[in-house]
């Protein structure tokens, strides 16, 4: 274990403790004195939004918007009901530390989602968690939410302060997509999971047509502790741009593979370090730094590079929701596309034209490749249909689907060219164009 | 989907629903079908087109905006399924970690194919990641986790289950 790297002090700060999910750790600690502090004394609301905007805290789901600015965007002067949706529908592939978090804190996301209700004045909040976490996961929840209601920290009249806050848990039924924002207020309100067109954004015509600010698991859960020890505290972490700390799922070839919550900026080598280096000692091929939907880096690219947001960007993909998907030298990335194009094409939710025919095309292709019946041109095809995809979509998942094929294809063309069963002139010329590929071409 | 039987929801689901109904401003009644549907699917093992009629009525909705619901959402089972539901995630993590070769030893060992069922088992054709990457492989039975799999260890999970 590499002792100067600072882990687990914010989401996961309970990890350490015998029952970290129970009220009493959790209060032990300290939890709640800020919630407790904040209705007792009437903070006032725009200071918090100020602390956490100062703070530099950005959306952990995948986006990265800043948490503050988010807040801002409700109107404070306006009479309308606002609610606050805290989406706990963690579903983009690779990633598992909201599980974590609902399962072994679920007290600082329920004081997160009461701190950030007060600071956008909604009375009722919601908790969406995806209907596959229904057995210990959901209890878990359940059971801290009941705690917290006991101990009159929600509900109506909160510790006789005429504050009032409602927090509801949800439960989903099996929907990649509903983890959009908008698909989830679609959802909640008892419909398909079909993103909205924005604008207007769900701060101003949100859930039931209310001003809703969504927030993710992990971002909710990060605020009581920069409320309660400052935003310079959280900024003594990570770097000027990406400030505080990131829970990373590292999953994949590596031998502990875990939800690591480390200082933003610390460098990727350091990481697999603390997941204790590649599995069977072999080297590293790829990574997917982000989520299955963000671009495929290189490995060798990656050992150089930092883990915040300015620096996966500078290598050519995202942070995304921190899931980091680790390849050894042995593995066939034409699988993995497969494997993940698959996905895209049984998520998306059929609305968008580009996304519902172009996730069909895309797996389609790849299943020929993969299967040694495809040519040339299909390889062409394939290459141009991301383009068409990206941006023309309502919501994200289209662009989603799209990013990886492209960087697959960009990376390891050689080893598509390898499925290409078909005798072709210009075999050489396209391989010989392909440099950037560490994929050694088997002569037959 | 011919089905002459009549289905009328139970009262312990109603007042679980009425409960619900709750979280939801006045009125709104379609953000319960999902939570509603989960405990009609629990009682019944799978949602027939009575079981959709019927939830529609009590809720006062057409039926296809329970119907939608339903074909929307894959954890909703239209078809009749086996007693246990195993999900066996085969997602990118999950697929570098072995999980193909999971399925194969399951359908196998329980004698079906993914994506269909026999009395007793339902092998479900999973294609979202489950979220318990860094337990690859892994698989949900009935929901219940159960992450870093072996061959050996599905033999004590299905014993279990047949112990039951």
């Amino acid at each position: 274990m590499n002792n100067n790297i600072r882990v687990n002090e914010l989401c996961y700060s309970t990890l350490s403790s015998k029952n970290p999910n129970s009220f009493d750790t959790y209060v032990s600690l300290g939890g709640y004195s800020t919630w407790k502090n904040i209705v007792t004394t009437s903070y006032d609301r725009k200071e918090i939004i100020e602390t956490i905007l100062k703070s530099g805290l950005r959306g952990r789901g995948g986006a990265g918007f800043p948490t503050g600015r988010k807040w801002s965007f409700i109107n404070q002067d306006s009479e309308d009901i606002k609610y606050l949706v805290c989406n706990a529908d963690e579903s983009e592939p690779g990633t598992c530390k909201d599980r974590d978090i609902l399962r072994y804190n679920p007290h600082a996301l329920i004081e997160g989602m009461l701190i950030a209700s007060y600071a956008i004045g909604a009375n009722t909040a919601y908790c969406y968690l995806r209907g596959e976490f229904m057995d210990d996961v959901y209890s878990s929840f359940k059971k801290a939410l009941a705690d917290a209601y006991e101990n009159k920290l929600i509900g109506n009249n909160i510790l006789k302060t005429n504050i009032n806050i409602e927090l509801h848990d949800l439960i989903g039924a099996g929907a990649y997509i509903v983890g959009e924002e908008t698909a989830m207020l679609e959802s909640i309100e008892g419909k398909k999971g079909f993103p909205r067109f924005k604008p207007p954004f769900p701060a101003v015509k949100g859930l039931f047509g209310s001003p809703t600010i969504i927030n993710n698991v992990e971002t909710l859960a990060s605020v009581p502790k920069i409320m309660e020890n400052g935003p310079e505290w959280f900024k003594s972490a990570g770097t000027k741009d990406s400030p505080g700390f990131k829970c990373f799922s590292v999953s994949g070839h590596v031998n502990k593979p875990g939800n690591y919550e480390i200082p933003l900026g610390t460098p990727f080598k350091k990481l697999l370090e603390l997941a204790g280096g590649m599995k069977d000692g072999k080297k590293i091929k790829a990574v997917i730094p982000g989520g299955s939907s963000v671009p495929v880096v290189p490995g060798k690219v990656m050992l150089e590079t930092n883990m915040d947001y300015e620096s996966i960007t500078q290598a050519g993909s995202l942070l995304g929701s921190g899931a980091v998907i680790i390849m050894d030298e042995d593995t066939n990335m034409v699988e993995v596309i497969h494997r993940i194009a698959r996905f895209y094409y049984s998520e998306s939710c059929g609305q968008c034209t580009p996304c519902r025919e172009g996730t069909g095309w895309m797996f389609k292709i790849i299943d020929k490749i993969l299967n040694g019946k495809a040519n040339l041109e299909d390889i062409k095809t394939l290459e141009s249909i991301p383009s068409m995809i990206s941006g023309s979509t309502i919501c994200a998942l289209g662009d989603a689907a799209a990013m990886p094929v492209e960087s697959f294809i960009k990376h390891y063309k050689n080893e598509f060219l390898r499925y290409i069963n078909h005798e072709n002139q210009n075999k050489e010329k396209i391989f010989s164009s392909n440099n950037n590929n560490e994929f050694v071409l088997q002569k037959k | 989907m011919q089905d002459n039987s009549t289905y009328k929801i139970s009262s312990e689901v109603s007042s679980k629903i009425n409960k619900w109904l709750l979280k939801f401003p006045d009125g709104k009644k379609k953000p319960a079908i999902i939570y509603a549907l989960h405990l009609i699917q629990k009682e019944n093992k799978y949602i027939k087109s009575i079981h959709v009629d019927a939830l529609a009525n009590f809720l006062n909705l057409k039926n296809i905006d329970v119907y939608e619901i339903a074909a929307f959402y894959s954890m909703f089972e239209l078809e009749k399924i086996g007693k246990h539901t195993i999900s066996v995630c085969t997602n990118v993590s999950c697929m570098l970690n072995g999980s193909d070769e999971i399925l194969s030893y399951l359908e196998s060992k329980l004698k079906i194919k993914v994506g269909r069922s026999s009395d007793k088992y339902f092998l479900k054709d999973e294609r979202e990641c489950l979220a318990a990457c860094c337990g690859a492989p892994m698989m949900q039975v009935d929901h219940k986790y159960y992450e870093n799999l072996t061959k050996e260890k599905i033999d004590k999970i299905i014993t279990e289950i047949e112990n039951e």
